[in-house]
Order: structure tokens, then sequence, then C-alpha cells
């Protein structure tokens, strides 16, 4: 085991960031999100596998309520997610409470979704000054000391279109990030690159570890190792193993964790 | 055989002569300013029935959706002649004429207007809602990630975007409109083709009389379609086309939107 990083869960934070009490979510008759129950911890990283349809996005999305789950809670710093509870049901949450939540929560995803309309660093500007009500020039200042962060500083003023995937998603991230966020989610962040972007978006990622909880969906096996200190692997809707990185290339427990990692790690 | 008077003809063809009667000079302002109005109105209530239609509330989804359904399912003339005739005699409304200083402008003016506005604000709405969902649905989840409200989401992320999609369409509704006000001739507003009718029942010339008349339609399409060309290259800023984001002499070019056109949608 490497000793490089602050691997075990014990000496770290034991405050809960998000945690998953029995949640359910169907698409029809699709069982997506079988029963789940999660803990996660300040500032862990936090790396979700599974075959495609396992439900890990969905998981993923349901944190910060792009997914409605049917039923079950679902905490962010102890504030429930997208609902409140009334008579023992759930009732969703107003516009105004679920959008103040999502403040706190950067999120990242696999196509970047950049505003095509604003440059880059309009893009990083625009949630502070006016979802945050940050001044212009305070923003403007932070959101450049993020593309020195990202080493995108001479891209500020190109559109989104004139950028590579690559440097896309690491504006995308800086977007995120300029809400100073408690927690980042990235759901397959670097699936949609091509190969030789991948390393730089990797890279930016590993540089946020431990400064913040993240949540990362992908197949990024190095991106695990080097940087994760908890990863579980799904199917079917439930969550199958959660261990460290080390210990599931290792000995996996489950067959069909094995069965999947030899696909995925040729 | 009947003899085709060119003189008559030139006479209500070219301007300069034709505009010495009051009829027609009136005529072609009252044209031009209600196709203006009514559109720009058909746009904002296009604009409000598109998202009433996609509005979370049921009754305003509801009520977009009435709206929408009666107005282009059923014909413009009946409706004008409907807004016009029939809530005068019902004793609702009956369309006063208003005073503007030097202008007086006629019951039947302000009819025709507002059939053509409630008209074309349900044709609208289709364009605004097409042009709304050609957008990519992770523009509206990356908003809403960074804390948007939906509606700021929708103004300050998905309109400035649809917008692109949504001019050519409403162009084309513009060009339409002109033509259309045509039909207010049915409760006598004192457009452009009421005034050839004024002048064919006093001297009896249709033949040339009505195709003077279209000419003039067409110098207005014309000149319409110019303006139009100039506006869909203007809004090709930033992202719009690879073409207008050409790498020249190492450099990026980007046209910026114009700066009127960023306070009026995304408000600052």
């Amino acid at each position: 085991m490497t000793t490089r990083k602050p691997n075990t869960l014990s000496t770290r934070s034991t405050q809960v960031i998000v945690k998953f009490e029995r949640v359910n979510k169907y698409f029809g008759a699709l069982h997506v999100l079988n029963d789940i129950n999660l803990e996660v911890l300040k500032n862990q990283v936090m790396v979700i596998i599974g075959p495609s349809g396992s439900g890990k996005s969905t998981l993923l999305r349901s944190i910060n309520h792009l997914e409605k789950v049917e039923s079950g809670h679902l905490f962010v710093n102890g504030k429930m997610v997208g609902y409140i509870e009334k008579d023992g049901k759930l009732l969703e949450d107003t516009d105004k409470n679920i959008s103040r939540q999502r403040m706190e929560i950067g999120m990242v995803f696999q196509r970047f979704n950049l505003f095509p309309h604003l440059t880059a660093i309009e893009n990083i500007m625009e949630a502070p000054i006016h979802v945050k009500k940050t001044s212009r020039k305070q923003a403007e200042e932070e959101a450049m000391q993020l593309l020195v962060r990202i080493g995108l500083t001479e891209k500020r003023d190109s559109y989104p279109n004139q950028l590579s995937g690559g440097q896309q998603q690491r504006i995308a991230i800086a977007r995120a990030l300029a809400m100073k966020p408690s927690l980042m989610l990235f759901d397959e962040p670097t699936s949609a690159l091509d190969p030789e972007m991948i390393g730089e978006v990797l890279d930016v990622m590993k540089s946020l570890a431990h400064e913040m909880t993240m949540i990362v969906v992908s197949h990024e096996m190095g991106f695990a190792r080097a940087a994760a200190d908890r990863i579980i692997f799904m199917d079917e809707g439930s969550i199958i193993e959660d261990t460290t990185p080390e210990q599931l290339f290792a000995n996996p427990k489950e067959e069909r964790t094995r069965l999947f990692l030899s696909k995925i790690l040729h | 055989m009947y003899n085709f008077d060119w003189q008559t003809f030139w006479n209500y063809l070219w301007p300069v002569t034709a505009f010495q009667n009051p009829l027609l000079r009136n005529g072609l302002i009252v044209t031009i300013t209600v196709s203006i109005l009514a559109q720009a109105a058909g746009v904002i209530l296009g604009l409000f029935a598109a998202l009433g239609r996609m509005s979370k509330i049921r009754f305003l989804r509801m009520v977009a959706g009435a709206y929408i359904l009666y107005f282009r399912g059923t014909p413009l003339l009946v409706q004008m002649m409907l807004l016009y005739f029939g809530l005068g005699v019902m004793n609702i409304y009956d369309f006063p004429d208003i005073q503007l200083g030097f202008f007086t402008i006629s019951g039947a003016i302000q009819a025709g207007f507002l059939a053509l506005a409630i008209n074309e604000g349900a044709y609208m709405a289709e364009i605004v809602r097409a042009g709304i969902e050609s957008i990519d649905p992770g523009q509206s989840e990356a908003a809403k990630s960074l804390g948007m409200t939906p509606g700021q989401a929708m103004r300050r992320i998905i309109l400035p975007q649809a917008i692109k999609v949504i001019i050519p369409p409403t162009g084309n509704e513009f060009n339409n409109m002109m033509k259309t006000t045509s039909i207010m001739v049915v409760i006598s507003a004192g457009e452009l083709f009421f005034a050839f009718t004024q002048i064919n029942a006093r001297i009896f010339k249709p033949f040339e009389l009505f195709i003077a008349a279209s000419f003039y339609y067409l110098a207005l399409t014309s000149i319409w379609d110019i303006i139009q060309k100039r506006i869909e290259k203007s809004t090709e800023w930033g992202y719009a086309s690879n073409k207008a984001n050409t790498v020249q002499n190492g450099e990026a070019k980007t046209i910026k939107p114009p700066k009127t056109f960023d306070r009026l949608v995304r408000g600052h």
C-alpha cells in the first residue's frame, strides 16, 4: 500500500457531508437505486465505478436533486436535499430552496455544458455575480485566480467552441469551483475527451483532492489509485463493494466486481 | 378590350405623386406602424405563452394551451371581425378613437392591431417553444447546478441561446405580418390596401390600382429581406458559427453580441 496519501478513513474527519438513508428510485419498472445507504465524510475523495446502467450517475445526480428519488432520505451537510418532510411524507421543496442548496454543491458534467454564449471568464463569473451577488470586480479577480490554477489564463476571452475538450472541461471545473462549494460531483468528467486530454483534467482534479469532498463517477483507475480514499462498485442499483482502491484492485470480494475490473483494467 | 391605363398606374405607383394623396400616405404609415407594433406585441405574447405552456403550474399550461389552440385554429379574418364588430355590438368594448396630439388612432386600427397581435402571439409561442426546446438540456442542468433558479436559468442561459433559433422564423413572420395587415380592409381600418380600395371606389381602375398596391407590399417585404439578413448576420456572434470565429492573422476573431441585446435579454 502506498503511504503517499493520507489514506485511512479513521485518521480523517468524521463529519458526514453526504448521507443516503434507504434511498430508492425507479425508472418505470427499473429499480435504478436500490435501497442505498451511504455516508461520505468531509474531504473524502470517493470514486464510483460500475457497468453502464448500474445507477452510478443517477446516484450522483440525486445528490444535487437533478434526479428525483422515490423514497428514503438524502442529506447534504445535514440538510435534506430537494425535499421537505411533512407528516411523514416527502414533498418537493421550493425552487428557491433547492437552488440555494445547490450553491454548495459543484458539479462537472461528462459533456462540459459550458455556456456557449459566454467567454471562458464569463462562464466562471456568471454564477458568483448573478447567484451569489458578488461584485463584478471581486468575481473577476477570483475567476482570474481560478484560471491561473487551471493554467488557462490566456484563454480568458475565448468562447467554448474555440477551446479543446480538455480546456473546456478545465473551465467547467473552474466554473463550479467559483461558487466555493464544499462538495464537488464529477459525472464521468473524462469520458468525452480524447485520450491525450484526459491527463490535464485529471491533474486539475487531483490538485483538488482533500481540499473538499469529491465524489467522482469515473473509470479512470489511475485517478482512483492516486487520489481516492474510497471506491464503491455499483451494479443493478446497489452498492456491491465499498472499500479502498488498493483493496478493490488487489482482492475484490465479489465475483462480479472481479469480472468488471478485468474488463476495464485491460 | 380593356386598355391598361398607364397614366393612372404610374401615378399611384410612383411615391412622389402617389403620396400627394393623404389616404395613401397615411395608409402606408399605418401599415408599417401596425406591422411593427403587432409583431413586437406578438413576440412578447408568444414568449409568455411559450413559458406558460412549459410551466410547472397546470393552470398556466391550460390557459396558454387554450390560447394557442384557439388563435392558431381559427381564421384571423374571423377573429378580427369578432373583435371589432362583435365586442362593440355586445357593448363589451367598442374601440373609441384615441386622440394623440395631431393624430387620431381610429377604433378600427386599434382593433386591427389587437387582432393581429393576439393572432401572431399564438404563432410566436410555437416558434419560441421550438427555440427553447432546441437548447441542450445540459445547459439548464449546468445552470441549476450552479444555484440558478429555473427562472434565472431561462433568462440568463436558455433564452440568450434560443434567440438565435427564434430570430430567422420571426423574420418570416414579420414578412407575413406586413402583407396580412391588408385584411384590416374588412373593418375599414385606414391602412395601405384600404386606401387603394377607396381610390378604386372613386375611379374604378382595379387592375392598375391593385397591381400598384401589390408593388408597395413587394417593396416593403424586399426592404425587410435586406434588414433581416443583416440582423441574422449580426447574431452570429461568438459561438454562433465557426464562420464567425475563423482565426485571422493568428488571432481568433470573435463577434461580440450587441450590448443592447445583452441588456434586453440578460438584463445587465
